[in-house]
């Protein structure tokens, strides 16, 4: 049996729920990449009204508009595919800038020692309760709205997650054998650390990060629920679910015009399904204890 | 003579991706009442199963063959295993580590409270009572009911463990390796009080172990298993003193016997691994004395009075 | 099942150095961001009164002050609950209104966890008993999706349906706000601690006390998604490994029946892990439940939230973001402290 990560996706790769996670995944991002070309109303999904707004809102699913109309006349459909896109830019920025800032402090942390090491491992105890969507609170405040509040607020705490995880990691691959032969014989710490360290433990911090952007993106999409990342008309889905509620008219307008949180919210679902199922298959292959899969003694 | 246990070409494997690995390849036994039985084999050599099948923890995804018996019950025939009421009633089982073996969540006198309490459906009282006297049997004070399992040492854990198969009043004791986790000087310790309890309680003891010699000083019969098969069986005079097997015979050789000066041998080579297929002796690779005909698989020969032996060259016996 | 007095100090040393960091990060965000810091902590006031009050506001910061002292000031402030006047709320005192709002928030997510703690034991359990069974497939297919589902957008198809239904049936039902504003008058309840039902208690106010229970229903259920999913996956995989230990193997073969084995091996030993889980997920259910909270319109943390994003005001924000860092601390070390009292294993 291959250990390495052709080994493990071979191994995933048997069971359904992985299955279903890859096509959700692939769907999600295949959309993401085409959704400009493909989608029907371009100018609605980026957020231009259209010139005959009376004659198209709140239109329900039809041929035209295959999710119905919003309440500024926009074409639904084009907007939450294009939702795709936003959702995928997100949370890969997110995830690639924490975990660059999480394995720097991480593996600088288990590798150094000593004072380094206990500053570092507080300021991540420091970072690790702040709460994003408050921290998207203050930011919006202080910064305006944008995405780079979104950005902002999630890598101020997601950082201090993969920070940790990389130190435990680290701290266990520091103490091996090889490392501090490595040390000894005189190459230099960079070398050592990139070299023995970061390939060892790139492995679980990539499956452990597969399985987080699922909430990575709930958030996100949290914090445009709330008004405070993404203006009103970009094709994101917690901001068309935050359109439907208060821009469109509350709660007994979207009773006559569900189609606009059904959709935005069933997307967001499935991608979040989609990560989290495929991040799960991967991560039991990864983890030995879960690897047992029979049945019990009764 | 009642026989406690007996076994028929018995075999056990392991059902693992599909396919099945042997590690008890058809294994005869009769065991009467009364006596013990050691079980002398290296590691993986499919003893410890062999022991699963008799206590009864085998995993779900075990799969047997042949059939196996306790006194009238039948435990195994075929791919139909049956132990209701068997465990902790007729067969009772000390586990190999003694550390793991016990719950660290609970004090002592739970562990007995609740095994007696499943077993005769007492209350705490009783099984207090019960407990006390199970652990003076193995020389524990009752002070050690309100400890955790991690504030005794490990020859406390496994006397513990053995007052707890005790506490059973189970006919039957299997003793899976209880001299592996313990210190060299503590060995002859825990056998002779593990034989004591024996010949004090009239139990049948079948015991595990590849320590042939601290652990022959209480065997009345032993069984020398190799490759997942009995290459020998015997009474102990037998077994040590006219061995019929080359195995056997190495074995013996390469145990000190305290008294006795003699140079350690050692035996060059691994037993092959569980659920490779073997045809022909499978001792084979490893054997000094090995002729053309050991190709073929042997059949078990009866050397003397129930004395068995695997080998083609059993009756003439080179090594003596 | 005693830790000693050192194990206890050093733990709680650590997390009041932690809050004390919270704190100060706080203060550093309304330094560190563009603008005035006065200006954003009064508000950013306009029109007459604007001087005055951006005055007030550096009085109250100490910004003329060095920054140690100022960082000093700030963190007494916060623990005697002195941070200075909202401004969305006119007048009201920042930390009481703050804690006020976060008993109703706090309240209904402790329901949800009633809800959902049960829930996800008794399907964990089964889910591992039968494991590898079309049941436990099931479970977990079910937990995956539950844990994966936003709670707000369930919050929203939840009040869509009984919104639906109310008014084809054309009676009105008790699902949204906090409480019923009529009823309110009416009994002339008063809110002392901010919990609706532990306020409506005392008052021995039972009129009030079951209209707000029914109102928090339907968010509970909203908030519980995340819970019973997390925990449902969580239990099984803690049962599945008991069961797998080598003493419920020396168990079995010692003849100890199947319903004791689960009732008191397994459940000991998952307990201290899975308290460990729920206590860590609880904070972040309790932000959920705060952006549940605005839709349904209730009062409580969410909508002090939205009220602070219209005001500017700053103020409610920082209070905010210290106030729930520091309180995902506490429950952690808390939840630290009692999973080593009650693990006996844990040797301190």
């Amino acid at each position: 049996m291959e250990r390495g990560l052709i080994g493990i996706i071979q191994r995933a790769s048997r069971k359904t729920r992985f299955k279903a996670g890859l096509a959700l995944s692939s769907l999600i991002l295949i959309l993401a990449v085409v959704a400009l070309y493909i989608v029907p109303f371009p100018q609605d999904a980026l957020g231009y009204v259209p010139r005959n707004v009376e004659a198209r809102r709140l239109l329900p699913p039809s041929g035209d508009f295959l999710f119905g109309t919003d309440h500024l006349g926009r074409d639904l459909f084009s907007r939450v595919i294009m939702g795709a896109r936003t959702a995928l830019i997100q949370v890969l920025t997110v995830t690639i800038i924490s975990l660059l800032l999480g394995i720097i402090v991480g593996v600088t942390a288990a590798y150094f020692r000593g004072l380094i090491e206990t500053l570092l491992n507080y300021f991540v105890e420091v970072f690790m309760p702040l709460p994003a969507v408050v921290i998207a609170l203050v930011l919006r405040l202080a910064l305006g709205s944008g995405i780079h509040v979104v950005i902002l607020a999630l890598v101020s705490t997601w950082w201090a997650w993969y920070a940790r995880i990389t130190y435990v990691y680290a701290r266990g691959i520091v103490e091996l054998d090889y490392v501090v032969l490595a040390k000894l014989v005189g190459l230099s710490n960079i070398k050592v650390i990139s070299r023995h360290v970061v390939l060892n433990i790139i492995q679980p911090l990539v499956v452990q990060a597969i399985t987080d952007m699922g909430g990575v993106l709930l958030e996100a999409a949290s914090i445009n629920f709330l008004g405070l990342g993404l203006e009103p008309g970009s094709p994101e889905w917690g901001v068309m679910l935050y359109e439907a509620l208060f821009y469109a008219g509350g709660v007994e307008a979207v009773v006559k015009a569900p189609w606009l949180v059904v959709f935005p919210g069933l997307f967001l679902l499935l991608t979040i399904l989609g990560f989290s199922l495929l991040g799960d298959c991967l991560r039991e292959e990864i983890d030995p204890r879960l690897r047992r899969r029979w049945r019990l003694w009764f | 003579m009642v026989l406690a246990i007996k076994a028929e070409n018995l075999k056990v494997g392991f059902l693992l991706e599909e396919e099945v690995l042997w590690a008890v390849k058809g294994v005869d036994l009769a065991v009467e009442e009364g006596t013990t039985l050691c079980i002398i084999g290296e590691s993986g050599c499919g003893k410890s199963t062999l022991a699963s099948a008799i206590a009864g923890t085998l995993p779900p995804y075990a799969v047997t063959s042949g059939k196996l018996r306790i006194y009238d019950r039948v435990l195994i025939n075929g791919d139909v295993r049956n132990y209701n009421g068997v465990r902790g009633r007729i067969t009772a089982y000390i586990p190999q580590n003694p550390g793991t073996s016990l719950n660290p969540f609970m004090t002592i006198e739970d562990h007995f409270y609740y095994v007696l309490k499943s077993i005769f459906g007492i209350n705490r009282k009783d099984s207090r009572r019960i407990a006390i006297e199970a652990l003076s049997r193995v020389d524990l004070d009752s002070s050690i009911l309100e400890k955790y399992p991690h504030e005794l040492s490990g020859g406390m854990q496994q006397r513990v463990l053995i007052a707890l198969a005790l506490s059973t009043n189970a006919k039957i004791l299997i003793a899976d390796e209880p001299t592996s986790s313990i210190d060299a000087y503590l060995k002859f310790q825990v056998v002779k009080l593990i034989g004591k309890l024996q010949r004090e309680l009239n139990k049948t003891l079948i015991v595990i172990t590849h320590d042939l010699v601290t652990t022959s000083t209480i065997c009345d019969d032993i069984a020398i298993m190799y490759a997942g098969r009995i290459v020998e069986l015997g009474g102990r005079e037998d077994i040590v003193l006219n061995p019929r097997h080359p195995y056997t015979k190495m074995l013996l050789e390469v145990s000190p016997i305290p008294g006795i000066r003699k140079p350690l041998k050692h035996i060059s080579g691994e037993p092959p691994n569980l659920g490779v297929e073997i045809t022909g002796c499978p001792f084979y690779e490893r054997c000094p004395y090995r002729i053309e005909i050991c190709k073929q698989e042997p059949q078990i020969w009866e050397i003397g009075e129930q004395h068995t032996s695997s080998c083609w060259r059993a009756r003439e016996a080179p090594w003596l | 099942m005693t830790i000693s007095l050192n194990y206890l100090l050093r733990r709680l040393a650590l997390a009041f150095f932690i809050v004390i960091g919270v704190i100060v990060f706080s203060y550093t965000l309304i330094l560190a961001t563009p603008g005035d810091p006065a200006v954003k902590w009064a508000g950013r006031p306009r029109g007459p009164g604007a001087e005055k009050a951006i005055e007030l506001a550096r009085r109250e910061l100490g910004l003329d002050k060095p920054i140690y002292i100022q960082v000093v000031l700030f963190i007494y402030n916060f623990f005697t609950g002195n941070l200075g006047h909202s401004i969305a709320y006119k007048g009201q005192p920042v930390f009481d209104l703050v804690v006020m709002r976060f008993m109703s928030t706090l309240e209904l997510t402790l329901l949800a966890y009633i809800i959902s703690i049960p829930v996800a034991f008794n399907l964990g359990l089964q889910s591992a008993l039968k494991r590898g069974s079309n049941l436990d497939n099931l479970i977990q297919s079910v937990s995956v999706v539950l844990a994966s589902t936003p709670s707000y957008w369930l919050a929203i198809l939840l009040l869509l349906f009984t919104l639906m239904i109310s008014t084809s049936l054309g009676i009105s039902m008790p699902v949204y706000g906090t409480v019923s504003p009529k009823l309110e008058v009416e009994t002339g309840f008063e809110l002392i601690t901010g919990s609706y039902l532990l306020d409506s208690l005392i008052q021995g106010n039972i009129l009030i006390f079951v209209d707000a229970l029914l109102r928090m229903i339907l968010p509970a259920i909203a908030i519980s998604l995340y819970p019973i999913g997390a925990l449902t996956r969580l239990t099984r995989i803690l049962v599945a490994e008991s069961l797998l230990e080598d003493y419920v193997k020396a168990s079995i073969a010692l003849g100890v029946k199947r319903e004791i084995l689960i009732k008191h091996f397994v459940l000991r030993s998952i307990t201290p892990s899975f308290i460990q889980v729920a206590g860590l997920s609880f904070t972040y259910s309790l932000i959920d439940a705060m952006i549940v909270e605005s839709i349904f319109g209730r009062r409580g943390l969410g909508d002090l939230l939205i009220s602070a994003l219209y005001s500017a005001d700053f103020k409610i924000a920082v209070t905010l973001l210290a106030l729930l860092a520091v309180f995902y601390v506490v429950v952690n070390t808390v939840v630290d402290i009692l999973q080593a009292i009650i693990d006996p294993r844990v040797r301190l």
